[in-house]
């Protein structure tokens, strides 16, 4: 029962993965030279947050069978929007920011569902855009939060190592798992994702499900963009690649595939931990900064040879040999 | 009747009955009347600005679309080909910098050389494990970014590479009042035109690209096609690094910038389709071109950085659904 349930790439990928990273986590304080604290976990759990709502947001579209490259434009976008317009009341700042990312994303979801485009080459267009807008609201320069009654409240303790910001992203990740574990929505998505056409003559209504993941999408990453803005006391208008990099490394750690039709919101939670127990495991032990470039690269690496078709066919066919031999 | 008849006609049969004639012709497109009202709007926009009509400003334009439209070019061959992008295009470019800038030393041809074979042994590598194994191309291109990303931060030490040799400053030199590295455009572009319409592996490019299974099953070889579109991108990555490195004189990890995306960016206005299959490098000559276009009436006319960035970003997504819009239809 046990190894028929860790049999599937989505659940396999994650558990072992977050396994590993949890077992080197504890395994730190033979390099470091010291004893683990509350505080660690509790800054694993701010990197988790930071980094958590951007890769749920590209996961779901990546369940779906696309890949949205504009969560960072978002994510930027959302941070500038909540840090410009949240000085005085900070909910309307995280109102307005999660109004915005829901207004692209919907826009982007449309065009993407009704047109039939790959979302690729528009979401790329539209993170260019997103970038120049944030450029244009900041003047090129990184915008400061006044409010430092927000700032400290996203950020104190709550329980030793949790923070109001990582209990959010926690708490996106569980609905996100309810809605996709206990409705049709779970199945439909990875349906859309795994065969869009099959989906479609099944009867699943694609385009309202792309138009609604998209705007979910765009949702989170602006909200996670509005959470940073306000820990972070400014919002940067260039948040550069490497948060949307590291986001899909998240993803694709959480079983998700670039093909589609595969992945949880769980999986997806896990995946994001490993990445983020994995900065602070760098950030404890104190190795050189290259060396978490190198351990993504040799990640991914793993995961492209566990995908890639053409060396799948190899194992089979040596698989097949020998079971020809043996018999 | 063959496998091959069969499929074409399952095909046919699921996409509906086909109308003979195109039905874009003579009913003009929402998108053609766009293209109608924004193209004259934008050229008298253009011609009115005030020092536009210059031969300097000319000059500035093509010298501003020389380095982006270099890899933009070679990104084409790749995109052609089907393996969509490379995300490592900023990371390789910096490598090759660096290789560059180091070997100075030896003599300007030499490092030449080596930027050169740098460049496409790192991208024939990835262009190989695309094309013989079926591997995803972002995802192989974004660890390939990490790989090339941390080895060039650990052999460097996180020290810009300063070169012994100032031998690299002839790039920086013009030639009847253009740079360098205009010429290396150019004849970059008229290699891999001919490359894409006059040799056997070009046009086997477009079938790969076009359908990949269907290119597999007709004996073509994808895998030798895919790493040789690879590596014609290394090649043109490498050159617009090594102009990177002597327009800067000296090679840091953030040296290649936002060249993945602009070079992309080119690509797309060129109006090259990212599932493969069409496409031209003569268009994205005229999309790097029409990127440093539109650029530079914005900065003649006061706009920000951020205003060029954004309106950037507008002309790609009209330009990948016009020619969505126009390749479904002709299609259909």
């Amino acid at each position: 029962m046990n190894r028929r349930w860790l049999s599937r790439p989505d659940r396999l990928m994650p558990a072992s993965s977050l396994l590993i990273v949890l077992a080197a986590f504890a395994a730190s304080p033979l390099v470091s030279g010291r004893p683990l604290e509350l505080f660690d976990a509790y800054n694993a759990l701010q990197g988790f947050a930071q980094l958590g709502l951007l890769a749920l947001a590209i996961g779901i579209t990546m369940i779906a069978g696309e890949f949205d490259l504009s969560v960072v434009g978002t994510y930027a976008l959302g941070s500038m929007v909540a840090v410009s317009t949240g000085a005085t009341h900070p909910a309307l700042g995280v109102l307005a920011a999660v109004a915005a990312g829901a207004a692209v994303g919907a826009a982007q979801g449309g065009l993407i569902a009704r047109l039939r485009i790959p979302s690729m080459p528009v979401t790329l267009a539209t993170y260019i855009a997103l970038l120049g807008l944030t450029y244009v609201m900041s003047g090129g320069l990184s915008k400061t939060y006044p409010n430092s009654d927000a700032t400290l409240w996203v950020d104190q303790t709550v329980a030793g190592i949790f923070s109001p910001r990582s209990l959010l992203t926690l708490a996106a990740f569980l609905a996100a798992a309810a809605v996709l574990g206990c409705t049709r929505l779970g199945r439909e998505l990875r349906a859309i994702g795994g065969d869009r056409r099959a989906s479609r003559v099944a009867g699943v209504q694609v385009d309202r499900h792309l138009v609604a993941v998209f705007t979910t999408s765009g949702t989170l990453a602006a909200l996670g963009g509005a959470l940073l803005g306000y820990s972070y006391a400014s919002a940067n208008p260039d948040p550069g690649l490497q948060p949307l990099i590291l986001a899909a490394v998240a993803a694709l750690l959480g079983g998700v595939s670039l093909a589609g039709g595969r992945g949880t919101p769980l999986g997806l939670l896990a995946g994001t931990l490993s990445v983020a127990l994995l900065a602070q495991i760098v950030a404890t032990t104190a190795l050189p900064d290259f060396s978490t470039q190198l351990l993504y690269a040799a990640l991914l690496g793993v995961i492209v040879a566990i995908e890639s078709p053409g060396l799948r066919q190899l194992v089979d066919r040596i698989r097949a040999h020998r079971l020809e031999r043996l018999s | 009747m063959t496998t091959a008849d069969r499929t074409r006609e399952a095909a046919a049969n699921a996409s509906g009955p086909q109308p003979s004639a195109s039905p874009a012709r003579g009913r003009p497109t929402p998108f053609a009347i766009a293209l109608a009202v924004l193209v004259p709007l934008f050229v008298v926009l253009a011609v009115t600005t005030d020092r536009f009509l210059s031969l300097d400003n000319a000059r500035a334009i093509l010298a501003s679309a020389a380095f982006v439209g270099i890899t933009a070019v070679g990104a084409t061959l790749v995109m052609v080909a089907g393996s969509a992008v490379s995300l490592a295009t900023s990371q390789t470019a910096t490598v090759v910098a660096m290789a560059f800038l180091a070997t100075q030393q030896l003599g300007l041809a030499t490092a030449l050389l080596i930027a050169l074979a740098c460049g496409i042994a790192l991208c024939a590598v990835q262009g190989a494990v695309i094309g013989f194994w079926g591997a995803n191309p972002i995802v192989l291109t974004i660890a390939a970014g990490f790989a090339i990303g941390g080895a060039a931060t650990w052999f460097s030490g996180g020290t810009p590479v300063y070169p012994d040799a100032r031998g690299f400053e002839t790039l920086n030199s013009t030639w009847l009042g253009l740079p360098i590295a205009v010429y290396v455009l150019l004849l970059v572009t008229v290699v891999a035109q001919w490359t894409l319409r006059r040799t056997t592996a070009g046009r086997q490019m477009y079938l790969v690209g076009e359908n990949r299974a269907a290119a597999r099953a007709a004996g073509l070889p994808v895998g030798r096609v895919t790493v040789v579109a690879w590596a014609f991108f290394g090649a043109c990555t490498a050159l617009t690094g090594v102009f990177l490195a002597s327009f800067n004189t000296s090679a840091t990890v953030t040296l290649g910038g936002t060249l993945t995306l602009d070079a992309i960016a080119a690509v797309l206005v060129g109006g090259t389709a990212i599932a493969g299959g069409r496409g031209s490098a003569l268009q994205t000559l005229g999309g790097a071109v029409v990127i440093s276009v539109l650029s530079d009436v914005l900065l003649l006319r006061g706009f920000s950085t951020g205003t060029q960035t954004l309106v950037k970003g507008v002309l790609v997504l009209a330009v990948v659904v016009a020619v969505h819009l126009r390749s479904a239809g002709s299609r259909r």
